[in-house]
């Protein structure tokens, strides 16, 4: 089980890294679906022992959320988007991919370092799984600086809320379910607001680089 | 049934959304925020007659102690008046063709939805729902921000959404590892992340995680409250939003992720047996938060942006006074608390009479304002000076107070540096935006004030901004000292 | 004296079979019938009975490279154990240190490199410059991730490293040995010119890395260059088969259990090998200046297995 659970970890790690080295809006969606996609075999794995050992179904229903929504929802509505607005092929990174990829890599390292300050979690097991869902959170936010693209921002926004849930779930085995609810249907509405600004900055800006959006300054 | 104040925005959302009549809507906004207001001001009464450390109300997660009352109490009789200058502005704006029907009702539906989520953040005793509520603030106030649908609108309402969302997501990672540091202290689910329990078990907590998720929620709730160098959202959202929606974010949102902020910071104080932690932390974002606000404000060339920062300053003092957790300094941050958000939000009223006059926020193009509007033109200079700390307006009270107990610590470089900074923004606001007042008005601007009920309302803030500053009767110092006594820890 | 008699024959004569597989396999996924498996043994058949034809402006190193860089991967054949198991066979060998296979190796291409430019011809210039870029793309990554092997087993040698693995139930279900294993295997098909890097299969002169070095060389010197390339493949492939799929069995003592292991040591390269193969088929080239990109990967991969060692180490 816990094996299970640090490969699973690893491997959501790993997709980050992916979605940072994907040139392309529609590439790094689909690192997005496939990190989702990791996170609900984790949760499934969990909230089956979770109901054969205390009948409990809440990691369950989590785990239908995350597919209905961040597996199938939220990429099939970027994508969407992203067909809608995009009229043509534009560079949306700042730096090479390469050195985006040893930032990151500094990124985990200073996490390790972090985490392993700190000492014990109360449960040995965890402490690898919470360094990895740490720093997916931290490549999300450094994902959406270096990115242009308003979708890009979006989906950095969404791994950085993968790499939260996952933390909670590996490190917690989930929350009180009414938080989780919660937080749900915050990211629902968060997720449509931001699509729906992504058209409007299209229309008004003609593009949906973020650099353009350089008006209020001071 | 002391919770049902939580229901009538609620139901006034739902009725701004069925009702066609745009009056009969306004009418419908007014009467359920001041039903609002009374349903907490006799919540305020019953705490305060309670007797001893204040009542305490808990209903399953809800949950009313004499420090969520106070920021309980500016929500809603600043959402009162708010209500009522909005219920003016909006309409003159339809007048004038600048929005459509559909946006009147988008914006009452919206603004009480922005009120409901924060009588929730405030009235909740689990900081998950806490957090919640906080990240649904956002939700319901960004269309408010990006309300005219302008490049610059849309432009403040997309960095307020990406930044905020990302500020309040590690807030969240921080409220996961309080979570991880009370494994094995909590007795029962029903305990978990209610901050009423985690204080009284706060011994247990491990420190060290403890101490990592402080860092996290006071990154994430500090984006919120716009500390530096997380701010770079609040000038833009500030100067781009309707007025009163300014008034709101202004002096009311931003409390209740500070409210956030202090409440976690009591956990964790109580557990590792003093402030020296959160002190540093506090005292280093909010002197950071001063002196970048008195930097920007020197050169300001937006009144609305000025003002902005000027909210960042604010944010910044009660988060250093808050740092120092002695009991004085507690006491003055509330205090501060409630004296920045009466000012400030009388101020961005009264930059809505003047926007509305002149048609741009450029310093440079506004001259002679005292000639074109005699009301808000004074209530505005007078505001300026409370704002900037004159007496004998309740903000130079508390800035004093706060002073003398950062200095009566033994803390003599921070105090100097604090009061230089405070001197520089005195500076800054009279430096930049006195000459506004005075000169000839350009030829195209007609003289008179329109809306008597929005200069009614902000009349009304001035004298209760005045009064604030020069006496308090006991039963305000008893809620204060209540609020204090919660925040030191003692009793829950 | 058995165990490097055996090591050698083991190695030296199996290394042709193994590409000879992997080109079936891709034969196979064409629809084509294929070389004979055994093809590349009548090829150095044939190559050794010929006469060599050298170019003019060489200079020694042209006529040393191939053996030199053949002797060196012989040598280096012995540094990593392919049968592990087998009590007694290897036991008087201590095993070799992983920074000495790996600088055995590099020896081999320096010199391969040196050769390619000796000549003086273009594309022996344009392997070379590409083969440095290459190894030295992919050099961190090994170094990392053998280094991380070497902390969990508490030793550098190759040895100590496989005897690690042996004693735990199953090392490829361990996240850091998972992590490796990925690492290693995108080395593989970087370091032996396989297709995301380099397609062995054509002589395209864009493209060609490997084939572009040793294009001047015929008869015995271009046998033993290509087996020497053979043996490299085969070296890489022991690693990862002995360390991340070993047989933990208990086996009889003596000659049926060597012969035995022997026997199981060679169905897993051959299944490593069509594995191989099936991966090749499945993607495509990437474009030279995307490889940092895929060295940067398997950098980043190494780091997170080395990272997460120290965390689970604790």
């Amino acid at each position: 089980m816990t094996t299970y659970m640090d490969i699973i970890s690893i491997f959501i790690l790993i997709t980050s890294f992916a979605l940072v080295a994907s040139k392309k809006i529609t590439s790094y969606i689909k690192a997005f679906r496939i990190q989702s996609a990791l996170l609900a075999m984790a949760l499934a794995v969990m909230g089956y022992f979770h109901f054969v050992e205390s009948g409990r179904i809440d990691t369950l229903v989590l785990c239908a959320l995350i597919i209905a929504l961040k597996v199938v929802y939220f990429p099939k509505l970027l994508n969407k988007t992203y067909d809608r607005v995009e009229h043509k092929v534009e560079k949306d990174f700042f730096m090479n991919i390469p050195m985006l990829i040893l930032l990151c890599s500094g990124i985990v390292i200073f996490v390790y370092f972090i985490i392993s300050g700190i000492g014990s979690f109360g449960n040995e097991d965890v402490t690898m799984q919470v360094v990895n869902m740490v720093s997916v959170v931290l490549i999300g936010v450094f994902f959406m600086i270096t990115r242009k693209k308003a979708i890009g921002q979006i989906v950095g926004f969404l791994v950085v809320e993968n790499g939260i849930f996952g933390a909670v779930m590996f490190g917690a085995e989930g929350m009180p379910l009414i938080v989780d609810i919660g937080i749900f249907i915050d990211l629902i509405t968060g997720i449509l607001i931001m699509g729906l600004m992504v058209f409007k900055i299209n229309d008004l800006f003609d593009s949906i680089n973020t650099n353009k959006l350089r008006r209020l300054k001071g | 049934m002391s919770f049902i104040y939580l229901a009538v925005p609620l139901a006034a959302v739902v009725l701004s959304f069925l009702i066609k009549n745009r009056k009969a809507i306004y009418g419908v906004v007014i009467l359920s925020s001041l039903i609002t207001m009374l349903l907490t001001l006799w919540l305020t009464y019953v705490n305060v007659s309670g007797g001893g450390n204040g009542l305490v109300l808990t209903m399953g997660i809800l949950y009313i102690d004499s420090f969520s009352i106070i920021v309980l109490d500016i929500i809603t009789i600043l959402g009162f008046f708010i209500h009522i200058y909005s219920a003016g502005y909006i309409e003159r704006d339809y007048i004038s063709g600048k929005i459509d029907e559909k946006q009147v009702k988008l914006y009452f539906i919206l603004m009480n939805a922005f009120v409901f989520t924060m009588l929730v953040s405030v009235s909740v005793k689990n900081v998950g729902i806490l957090w919640v509520a906080i990240e649904a603030t956002t939700l319901a106030s960004v269309f408010l921000v990006g309300f005219y649908n302008k490049r610059e609108s849309l432009e403040a309402a997309w960095k307020y959404i990406i930044i905020c969302s990302v500020g309040i997501a590690l807030a969240f990672l921080g409220i996961v590892f309080l979570h991880l540091s009370s494994t094995g202290v909590i007795a029962s689910p029903s305990q978990v992340l209610n901050f009423t329990d985690l204080t009284v078990l706060a011994k247990g907590l491990d420190s060290s995680v403890l101490k990592f998720a402080f860092i996290f929620i006071l990154l994430g709730f500090g984006t919120k409250v716009g500390l530096a160098p997380m701010h770079t959202w609040l000038p833009a959202a500030h100067s781009q939003a309707p007025s009163p929606v300014s008034a709101m974010l202004s002096g009311v949102l931003l409390n209740s992720a500070m409210y956030g902020i202090i409440r976690t910071m009591t956990i964790v104080n109580v557990n590792l047996g003093s402030n020296v932690f959160t002190g540093r932390l506090m005292i280093f974002f909010g002197l950071l938060s001063i002196a970048i606000a008195a930097i920007v404000i020197l050169t300001q060339k937006d009144y609305k942006s000025l003002l902005a920062y000027s909210s960042i300053e604010h944010m910044g003092v009660i988060a250093l006074a808050a740092g120092f957790f002695t009991p004085a300094s507690l006491f003055a941050a509330l205090l501060h608390m409630i004296n920045h958000s009466f000012t400030k939000s009388m101020l961005f009223l009264s930059t809505g009479n003047i926007l509305q006059k002149y048609h741009t926020t450029n310093i440079s193009r506004i001259k002679g304002i005292l000639k074109v509007l005699p009301v808000s033109g004074t209530v505005f200079i007078v505001g300026l000076l409370a704002i900037a700390g004159t007496p004998p307006f309740g903000i130079f009270s508390c800035e004093w107070n706060i002073l003398t107990a950062v200095f009566s610590g033994k803390h003599y470089i921070i105090g100097s540096v604090t009061a230089v900074l405070l001197a520089v923004v005195f500076a800054g606001i009279v430096h930049c935006v006195f000459k506004m007042f005075f000169g000839e008005p350009p030829s195209e601007v007609e003289s008179g004030e329109d809306r008597i009920a929005g200069t009614a309302v902000i009349v009304v803030l001035l004298i209760i901004v005045a009064a604030l500053g020069l006496f308090m009767p006991d039963a305000a110092i008893n809620l204060l000292n209540n609020a204090q006594a919660i925040i030191s820890g003692g009793v829950c | 004296m058995g165990y490097i008699i055996i090591q050698l024959v083991l190695m030296v004569g199996l290394a042709p079979l193994i590409n000879g597989i992997i080109k079936k396999v891709k034969a196979f996924s064409q629809k084509r019938k294929g070389a004979p498996i055994l093809q590349m043994y009548y090829d150095i058949g044939k190559l050794l009975k010929k006469e060599m034809v050298v170019s003019e402006t060489s200079s020694w190193i042209y006529k040393a490279a191939p053996y030199v860089v053949f002797g060196s991967t012989a040598a280096a054949a012995l540094l990593v154990p392919a049968v592990t198991n087998a009590g007694g066979l290897n036991a008087a060998f201590s095993g070799g240190d992983v920074l000495v296979l790996l600088y055995t190796l590099a020896l081999g291409r320096f010199f391969l490199m040196l050769a390619g430019l000796d000549t003086g011809s273009t594309f022996g210039g344009m392997g070379s410059s590409r083969e440095g870029m290459i190894s030295s793309l992919m050099e961190p990554s090994i170094l990392i991730g053998l280094f991380t092997l070497g902390l969990a087993s508490g030793s550098l040698s190759i040895k100590m490293i496989m005897s690690e693995s042996l004693s735990k139930v199953c090392p490829i279900a361990d996240p850091v040995y998972i992590i490796i294993f990925f690492v290693l295997v995108i080395v593989l098909l970087a370091e032996t010119c396989r297709i995301p890097v380099d397609d062995p299969a054509t002589h395209l002169e864009l493209t060609m890395v490997h084939e572009a070095m040793i294009l001047e060389y015929s008869g015995r010197q271009l046998a033993l260059m290509e087996l020497a390339a053979a043996v490299k493949q085969l070296i890489l492939m022991t690693l990862i088969v002995n360390i991340f799929f070993p047989i933990t069995a208990v086996l009889p003592a003596g000659v049926p259990g060597v012969a035995i292991m022997i026997i199981l040591y060679i169905v897993r390269i051959v299944l490593l090998a069509v594995v191989i193969g099936v991966v090749e088929v499945c993607i495509v080239k990437l474009r030279f200046f995307s490889i940092p990109n895929l060295a940067a990967l398997s950098f980043i991969l190494a780091i997170i297995g080395f990272v997460n060692y120290f965390v689970i180490g604790r």
